[in-house]
């Protein structure tokens, strides 16, 4: 960053005085309704139901979290049943044992989807925007139309494509049908970032003797990270949150994401607000701790100096 | 987390599943079936129970069961999907609404012509075996049949000085107003309009309460006929809601499950609840309502008023895939028996489970005479002798039909118009039949 | 065969195509059978209660569906929400993204805490909502409630006039990160050069930002408006867990509309109509931004 000349103080106390304002504002409208959920995750079922309501737990119990990370897989017997309707919250719903299982699908699905969705859009990215070849603009376009079918129109179909290759209730049928779906946008995302880099720096490329390949990887690459990050992101989150396909696609625990498991506890005869909320707080902290970590390389692209020229 | 215990039915069912066992080693075991595997879906109700169950008859039969369950909101879709897909479903829970549309479309086996099967049906109550009729050929055995029940808080009316719970719809609201105006409850009334997949059984239920009905035995439409139809209950509703205020106008985005939670807080005094919710409105580790909630035979409404009520079921239906195939079959045949009559033990013992646990009363006609039953209603309900009556005036939802399920998106849209106070009865009920016309016209 | 090849077509289109191949293959085996699969259908009157009768009927399902009265409240009420959501999402996404642009103590802790929506599945994201929304035990009856905006619990979600601006906010709340993400990396690839040159000729703070910021945030803003369109028109999940096209038809859809259709009413043929109908539109109008905000293509 360059020294900037010293400023005179009263503008400065006012840009901080708005910088803070809006923060507060920022940090409110995002956290709140999560802190929300916490808040109501960390208390039990009548406490929930107050009115007015506890903002904060009176008597905050991490009773929930237990119940979810302690929930194994046990043979149901007669014996070992569990009496009496969940539905009113005093008992765990039966489904709880697959909550962490299906957090690890949903991880590894994720992670699939980001890292192959990277190899496969990078290069089609690059060849739409920066090689003038015939039929650009439509390749771009067949693209991105196949995202304009509204998804419940292909839930039918795709079932039966799934069905005959005989991958149905398996993590690599969520991982190719996330892939078709998030590969458009990823595309366009990078796209939209190569064309910001100036072409003077892949003409300088080419002559220096780089084919294709090389001005990818020495000018274009190296230069988008922020879109990269940006790109990954989109492709892992699309996967976390989706679930009509899920729905659709997988059966039992051994492939069912989250969203599908905690649609089994609210939708109906097991609904308990307290553990849904504790649910939910770890449906959200994978993907925010992996945001935390990659921030940090969204920002890095701001030093690359070449682009900022 | 509590676990409830109840510890002398729990070595009942044991016991039972041993004797099972030991019939099949002795007796069937020529016969037994040494694998195989049934695959049942379910929607995600009574899980743990028909987990537990299916435990007992994989041991009783060796046969092994692929389980599936989807949240009952999401059931159908899910349900259908795999159908049109060609899954290999072999046996599954059926709503009593969707039997014709899932006969027309080819889903559901008929089993008049297993007699395995239909020899439960001289012990099933005959509403329930109608119910599982359509043109004369029978689809399933059942999971479980149920009624609309009109259930008050004793503790309400007490504080309210009411002696008697109310006996007509006119006096349930002038016992709302009275415990308005002391300040006892802000909506005493409570209804669940919310435009779910129970809607049709509440309007069902109001409507034949005030002696009206919604299609006649021809299945020509009256519900917008102002003497016979649904006009009069559609009306008491919006006046409920606007004119009387008794009734929330949140109702509308009330669900089943969110109205059972409202009113086991005891922030309602009257309430139209499915019967087997009493179980858990009375259990203290449940609700904090307790003890207080009892059933009281549904008031009448209008001139014309009964005390008739919408009674529903749902059943095993078993594919034409797994009944075309042989050995499938024979598994099939054993599971819907296992399940819906008979285990082999030769007792009702998942009816008996599902009675006791969740409260969902069964078709098994010699189950009403089982003293665990009777203590069961005397425990939770103060007394089985208002439901077995009420029962035997439930009626099932005339509306059914191979077109039902288009059809009520229609009558949902129009009451839920009705109670924001958007449309006149009368018109929403014409445009219901209207609906109901063109349908069944399209159809022929 | 293969020199005839490379005669013909150039390094850079070969190039190209061994580029664009494997995407081009995912989506050949896993879109395109679906999408020409439920094109077929929407020529056919299939309707699952009569199984046997599947006559060709040609656009005759596209002329009903037009003819339906549910398909223009639907068109109604999902260009309201549509609008809505993307209007308001960009300019909230907008403003956060300048904020976050600044360079102050405690900036990448808010970065962090911006994906936070976006993380919440849309399952999570609508229950929260609709406890925060509920008429009795809400969190918004009791804020109002608190600082006297309001006299007494309200219904909020139940009531039609509303219903669609409640679930527009929830939908915004989780898709504005994802905007302002796009827009923060195009802002921070706009060079400091052009803001030191609009300083010394002068230009203010928000001249700067009119003539420098926003030209160069054509591609992002483009890209902004196209996804956001594109995901706003066919929402669904929200709608299943939330209202379920109530009260009445009050957040009746065209999506909703195209699920009641197909798995209420067993009706797949008209229901694959609508959903081309709703799938060339959404086309036409990504399309119509691209050519107005983009730049090469």
């Amino acid at each position: 960053m360059q020294a900037t000349p010293r400023r005179p103080v009263a503008p400065r106390v006012m840009r901080g005085m708005l910088l803070f304002c809006f923060s507060a504002l920022f940090v409110l409208y995002v956290a709140g309704p999560v802190a929300w959920l916490v808040s109501s995750s960390l208390q039990s079922e009548a406490e929930i139901t107050a009115v007015p309501p506890n903002w904060l737990p009176p008597s905050p119990s991490l009773s929930n979290f237990e119940a979810i990370f302690t929930a194994g897989e046990r043979q149901v017997t007669y014996e070992t049943r569990r009496q009496g309707d969940a539905a009113t919250g005093g008992f765990l719903p039966s489904g709880a044992s697959n909550l962490l299982p299906s957090l690890w699908n949903s991880l590894t699905v994720g992670i699939w989807v980001a890292v192959l969705n990277l190899l496969l859009s990078v290069t089609a990215a690059y060849a739409i925007a920066v090689i003038n070849f015939r039929g650009r603009r439509a390749t771009l376009y067949t693209v991105l139309a196949t995202r304009v079918v509204p998804d419940i129109a292909l839930v039918v179909p795709l079932f039966l494509v799934i069905r005959n290759l005989g991958l149905i209730n398996s993590v690599g049928a969520l991982v190719v049908t996330y892939l078709a779906i998030t590969v458009p946008f990823t595309i366009f995302i990078l796209i939209s970032y190569f064309e910001g880099i100036p072409r003077d720096l892949y003409r300088a490329a080419r002559i220096d003797g780089c084919g294709h390949w090389g001005a990818l990887r020495h000018v274009y690459l190296p230069l988008s990270l922020p879109a990269l990050v940006a790109a990954l992101t989109f492709a892992f989150l699309t996967s976390w949150n989706e679930f009509v396909f899920a729905l659709v696609l997988t059966q039992n625990v051994e492939a069912q994401t989250l969203p599908i498991v905690i649609s089994g506890f609210i939708m109906d005869f097991t609904t308990s607000f307290s553990f849904v909320n504790a649910a939910g707080v770890i449906a959200i902290i994978p993907p925010v701790l992996m945001a935390v970590v990659f921030q940090r390389y969204i920002v890095s692209g701001l030093t690359a100096g070449a682009v900022k020229g | 987390m509590k676990i409830e215990t109840a510890p002398f039915s729990r070595r009942a069912l044991s016991l039972g599943a041993l004797s099972g066992a030991a019939l099949a080693g002795s007796g069937q075991g020529a016969r037994a079936q040494a694998g195989g595997t049934v695959n049942f879906i379910g929607w995600s109700a009574a899980v743990d129970q028909v987990r537990a169950h299916i435990t007992a008859f994989e041991r009783a039969t060796g046969v092994r069961v692929n389980y599936e369950n989807f949240p009952w909101a999401q059931f159908r879709t899910a349900l259908v999907t795999r159908l049109v897909g060609n899954a290999p479903i072999d046996v599954s829970w059926v709503s009593d609404a969707w039997l014709p549309e899932f006969a027309e479309a080819g889903w559901l086996a008929e089993i008049n012509d297993l007699p395995q099967l239909m020899r439960y049906n001289a012990e099933a109550a005959e509403y329930c075996t109608q119910s599982m009729t359509y043109r004369g050929k029978q689809y399933g055995l059942s999971y479980y049949g149920d009624h609309m029940s009109f259930m008050y808080n004793t503790d309400m009316l007490a504080r309210a000085g009411i002696a008697a719970p109310p006996t007509t719809w006119d006096e349930v609201v002038e016992q709302s107003l009275r415990m308005k105006q002391r300040g006892i409850a802000e909506f005493p009334l409570l209804l669940s309009l919310a435009a779910d997949s129970w809607l049709i059984e509440f309007v069902s239920a109001l409507t034949f309460a005030f002696g009206g009905r919604f299609v006649d035995e021809q299945g020509v439409p009256v519900m917008a006929d102002a003497n016979r139809g649904a006009v009069r209950a559609a009306r008491f509703l919006r006046e409920a809601i606007h004119t009387h205020r008794v009734l929330s106008p949140g109702a509308v985005e009330t669900g089943e499950i969110n109205g059972l939670r409202a009113f086991g807080s005891g922030a309602h005094a009257f309430a139209i609840v499915p019967t087997y919710r009493i179980r858990a409105l009375n259990d203290p580790t449940q609700a904090t309502a307790a003890g207080k909630i009892r059933i009281t035979l549904m008031p009448k409404g209008g001139p014309n008023g009964t005390n008739d009520t919408c009674g529903w079921i749902r059943f095993y239906g078993m594919t034409p895939g797994a009944k075309a195939d042989r050995a499938r079959r024979e598994r099939a045949v054993r599971f819907m028996e296992f399940f819906g009559g008979r285990d082999t033990a030769g007792n009702y013992s998942m009816q008996k489970m599902l009675l006791t646990d969740i409260g969902l009363p069964s078709c098994a006609l010699p189950l009403a005479l089982d003293p665990d039953v009777v203590n069961f209603w005397e425990r939770w309900a103060g007394g089985g002798a208002i439901i077995a009556q009420q029962s035997t005036l439930a009626r099932k939802k005339d509306v059914i039909s191979p077109w039902f399920g288009e059809w009520v998106e229609t009558s949902n849209q129009a009451w839920q118009t009705v109670c924001l106070g958007r449309a006149e009865p009368e018109a929403a009920m014409r445009t219901a039949a209207a609906k109901w016309t063109e349908l069944r016209r399209a159809f022929r | 065969m293969l020199a005839a090849l490379h005669r013909r077509f150039g390094y850079d289109e070969r190039s190209a195509a061994l580029l664009v191949f494997p995407v081009v293959a995912v989506l050949l085996v896993v879109a395109a059978f679906p999408i020409l699969y439920s094109f077929w259908v929407s020529l056919h009157d299939i309707v699952l209660t009569r199984p046997l009768r599947r006559p060709f009927v040609g656009f005759d399902n596209y002329l009903r569906v037009f003819d339906d009265q549910r398909f223009w409240v639907a068109v109604a009420r999902t260009t309201i929400y549509t609008v809505v959501t993307v209007a308001v999402t960009t300019l909230l996404a907008m403003l956060v993204a300048l904020l976050l642009n600044e360079n102050f103590p405690g900036n990448r802790l808010l970065q962090a805490l911006l994906l936070v929506p976006w993380a919440t599945p849309s399952v999570v994201n609508g229950l929260m909502w609709k406890w925060i929304y509920d008429p009795t035990y809400g969190l918004l009856n009791a804020l109002l409630l608190k600082l006297g905006l309001i006299e007494k619990y309200r219904v909020w979600l139940g009531d039609p006039d509303l219903t669609l601006l409640l679930i527009a906010n929830a939908a915004i709340w989780k898709q504005m990160p994802l905007a302002a993400l796009l827009i923060i990396v195009t802002m921070k690839a706009i060079p400091d050069d052009l803001y030191r040159a609009a300083k010394v000729d002068g230009a203010g703070v928000f001249q700067r930002f009119l003539h420098v910021t926003l030209p160069a945030l054509r591609p992002g803003l483009m890209l902004v408006l196209v996804y956001e369109t594109m995901i706003s028109i066919r929402h669904f999940d929200l709608f299943l867990i939330m209202t379920q096209g109530g009260p009445g038809d009050a957040s009746f859809t065209l999506s909703w509309l195209i699920y009641v259709e197909t798995f209420r009413s067993l009706r797949f043929g008209t229901g694959a109509a609508m959903s081309y109908i709703l799938a060339i539109t959404t086309f036409v109008l990504s399309w119509a931004v691209i050519r107005f905000l983009g730049r090469r293509i």
